[in-house]
């Protein structure tokens, strides 16, 4: 017969538990002592900007003349630009610029990542030479589009002109700017769908393609009913961050038509680094830029809570 | 003794070292400026600079908004990235009226070299000023510009084209003195089907491109951007005078190249350069490489005039076209004073002025002058007479405001959004609001003047006054 003392069984819980506590407590130190560089140069390059960013959209001042003082506005600068004409045709110009863009980028990268994903001689040297656009900077691209759509000696009004067609006056119309500026960004970004599309695209196992064959599926059913569903993330994912980017995009017109003709082709990010550095209006480009940071806080978060969802699905 | 003979050896070594260093050591002067020949020009010529302690720097950047930008970011945080830097002449008002830039008068005072004489007292104004007619200086004329004019002299004294331009318009075929006359000829050699067009101008919307040019036509027409007395916009920028420059203008497009409209100076020289224009607005900047045969393949049959005048609609002749160039300015946070001091009262000699002029346009009076440097090629006494018709955009700190609201609202009127006066009355009316905003109380008068330049400091000639 085993004889436990039971009067001293309360005492060793509550000694295993003081050093389960020990323990857990030696461990939240831990790991806050790993994560507390992360979060001061988190706190440090993150958050502080976004809170100086907050405070300065109250006040009425420029960096460039701090002699001039800091004139508090309260909500002036948001009643403002939200109530300007002009802000709103460049969120109206943004949007149709990311639709245009990020559907041709989409359409195109999926169909070329899924013939890239078969076999054939040569596959490599041209998924090379496809990626080469992505790797310049949008305002070398910017330029080198300016010159090609030029409309006397661009090689862009050339080749329509070979075919008999009237020549496009490409930069100094706000409809044909807007394509042209599509252009050039589907030609830059299209590589990087491209570049996820296909590796999407291989991940998926050969033999769910077998099994499909065998039960007799077409082409066109495999790619809608296996390809697509099954690298939806991944393809989610690109969009996600090719919304994100287009709605920035600021240097591209900056060199392909500066803005113009008139402000047709102004982005809000493009009145941000005006207001911000051009008219040093300080106040004023901070709200601009709260409001575009918001917007897109928001469309992130709509999206990533969408692609959360598309996880669990697959 | 042993030891103290080694640690004397060793101090010495070490003394040596160091003053070998500090004679070494350099004092690099950083400067910003737009890529081009003319700080090449300055760079090469600072390689001779006897003090070989001390390096210019250069920290160059594209012509337009990011070289402005630069420059303001560096005063925006008072830093000393730059110690001097070459930016606009309006561009003087915004960074002296901060407090960022060092005045000049006080370098005059102490230095046996350098004075406000050394340069025409309208350069150094139209670059220094500030306030105007203040006697402040805060920049000096380190390279003059104006807007001119090149032609295809081939084309002009052909005698087939005098001919037919004779039996078209009833009189002979002349580098035209006005843009009445201007309009005749370009019209008369606008040949799409020959490539072949009349007249070539910028319009672009970045930075200055259109509003340079449209400003031209604008003062030449007896129009003017405000009145600096009362600050009034409306009445003055949209004023009768000042539409029918702007219409000129705009008129002009018809006869240069389809998509001409968002032209800058490159898309200017390259047609030109290629033969497709008889005659196009440039800046006396570009005439080296225009007139160079191994750029230009029409350099031989090129020439080089002043811009043309106009005829108001109150019958006198102007002749006005923008400034063009750069002035130098001093950062006040550079700790590089002194050294950049002695450096300048060094490149501000004419034996190196002149080595400058060889291949752009220095602000220094006495190369100016000399008759070697004006018969050193075929523009430069042109560009010499050009001096005396330059105007300026708005000398005030809010010139960046201004100015992108302007070239919107110019691009506007080309892109025909809007018509000249839609275009130039919302112009005026932001302008008055961007004003208002920065504290300037505008005085509001009774009437406005159909022709503002009868008020502001009249230019207007009975008779058409010839310089091509």
């Amino acid at each position: 017969m085993t004889v436990t003392d039971q009067s001293q069984q309360p005492t060793a819980t509550k000694r295993r538990s003081a050093a389960t506590d020990k323990k857990k407590s030696s461990g939240r130190m831990m790991i806050l002592g790993f994560l507390s560089p992360t979060l001061l140069i988190l706190i440090f390059m993150v958050a502080y900007p976004i809170i100086s960013l907050i405070d300065y959209s109250f006040y009425n001042f420029s960096a460039l003349n701090p002699h001039e003082g800091y004139k508090w506005a309260g909500l002036d600068n948001y009643t403002y630009l939200l109530s300007d004409k002009a802000l709103w045709q460049r969120f109206i110009f943004t949007g149709k610029f990311v639709f245009v863009c990020v559907s041709l980028q989409m359409i195109i990268g999926i169909f070329v990542g899924y013939q890239l994903q078969k076999k054939f001689k040569g596959r490599d040297v041209i998924f090379t030479l496809l990626m080469m656009p992505m790797m310049l900077s949008p305002v070398v691209v910017g330029f080198l589009w300016r010159y090609m759509l030029n409309s006397e000696w661009g090689v862009v009004n050339y080749l329509i002109s070979s075919v008999g067609l009237d020549k496009v006056s490409w930069l100094s119309q706000t409809t044909p700017a807007l394509f042209a500026a599509a252009a050039a960004d589907t030609w830059m970004w299209t590589p990087f769908i491209i570049l996820l599309a296909t590796a999407a695209f291989r991940g998926i196992p050969d033999t769910i393609y077998e099994a499909a064959e065998v039960d007799g599926a077409s082409a066109a059913y495999k790619f809608f009913r296996l390809t697509l569903p099954m690298s939806a993330p991944v393809l989610f994912i690109a969009l996600i961050l090719r919304l994100i980017d287009s709605f920035k995009q600021y240097d591209l017109f900056f060199a392909l038509t500066g803005g113009g003709p008139g402000s047709s082709t102004e982005t809000v990010s493009f009145a941000v680094a005006k207001t911000a550095f051009n008219y040093f209006y300080t106040g004023e480009a901070s709200a601009l830029a709260v409001i575009l940071l918001f917007i897109i806080i928001g469309l992130s978060m709509i999206l990533v809570r969408h692609l959360n969802k598309m996880g669990d699905k697959y | 003794m042993k030891i103290s003979t080694r640690l004397l050896s060793t101090t010495s070594a070490l003394a040596m070292v160091l003053l070998g260093t500090s004679a070494q050591a350099e004092t690099e002067l950083t400067f910003v400026w737009h890529a081009g020949t003319c700080a090449d020009a300055l760079v090469d010529i600072a390689k001779d600079y006897p003090d070989k302690s001390v390096k210019i720097v250069p920290a160059l950047v594209p012509y337009g908004p990011e070289w402005h930008n630069k420059i303001a970011s560096e005063f925006a945080i008072q830093g000393d990235g730059f110690d001097f830097a070459m930016w606009d002449s309006q561009s003087t008002a915004e960074f002296a009226g901060g407090g960022h830039a060092v005045k000049l008068n006080d370098i005059f005072a102490s230095s046996d070299v350098l004075s406000a004489d050394l340069f025409p007292a309208a350069s150094i104004s139209q670059y220094g000023e500030y306030p105007d007619n203040s006697g402040d200086f805060y920049g000096l004329p380190m390279n003059q510009d104006a807007y001119g004019m090149m032609y295809r002299s081939d084309l002009f004294e052909d005698p087939a084209e005098m001919a037919a331009f004779k039996e078209k318009y009833g009189r002979e075929l002349t580098v035209p003195q006005t843009y009445q006359e201007a309009a005749e000829v370009a019209e008369f050699f606008t040949r799409p089907d020959e490539g072949l067009y009349g007249w070539g101008q910028m319009g672009g919307r970045e930075y200055d491109f259109a509003t340079t040019a449209s400003n031209s036509f604008l003062w030449s027409f007896g129009g003017e951007l405000y009145n600096p007395e009362t600050y009034e916009v409306q009445g003055y920028l949209n004023s009768p005078a000042s539409i029918d420059g702007v219409q000129a203008y705009v008129d002009m497009f018809k006869f240069a190249p389809p998509g001409s409209g968002s032209w800058g100076f490159d898309e200017v020289n390259a047609a030109f350069q290629q033969g497709q224009l008889a005659m196009a607005m440039q800046w006396f900047y570009f005439n080296g490489s225009n007139a160079d045969p191994s750029v230009n393949k029409f350099a031989d049959g090129t020439s080089f005039g002043i811009l043309p005048g106009a005829v108001g609609r109150d019958g006198l002749f102007r002749r006005q076209f923008s400034v063009g160039g750069q002035g130098m300015g001093i950062n006040k946070y550079s700790k590089k004073l002194p050294e950049l001091t002695k450096f300048m009262e060094w490149y501000f000699q004419p034996e190196q002025q002149k080595r400058y002029a060889a291949v752009c346009q220095t602000g220094l009076k006495s190369v100016l002058e000399s008759d070697d440097w004006q018969s050193l090629n075929s523009y430069n006494a042109q560009f010499s007479t050009a001096l005396q018709y330059l105007n300026d955009y708005w000398h005030l700190p809010q010139y960046p405001v201004l100015l992108d609201q302007l070239q919107e609202e110019i691009s506007n009127a080309i892109t025909g959004t809007k018509t000249v006066e839609e275009a130039l009355t919302d112009a005026a009316k932001r302008h008055e609001r961007t004003l208002e905003r920065a504290g300037y109380e505008i005085t509001r008068s009774d009437s406005t003047p159909e022709v503002p330049d009868q008020e502001i400091t009249p230019v207007g000639t009975k008779e058409i006054i010839k310089v091509n």
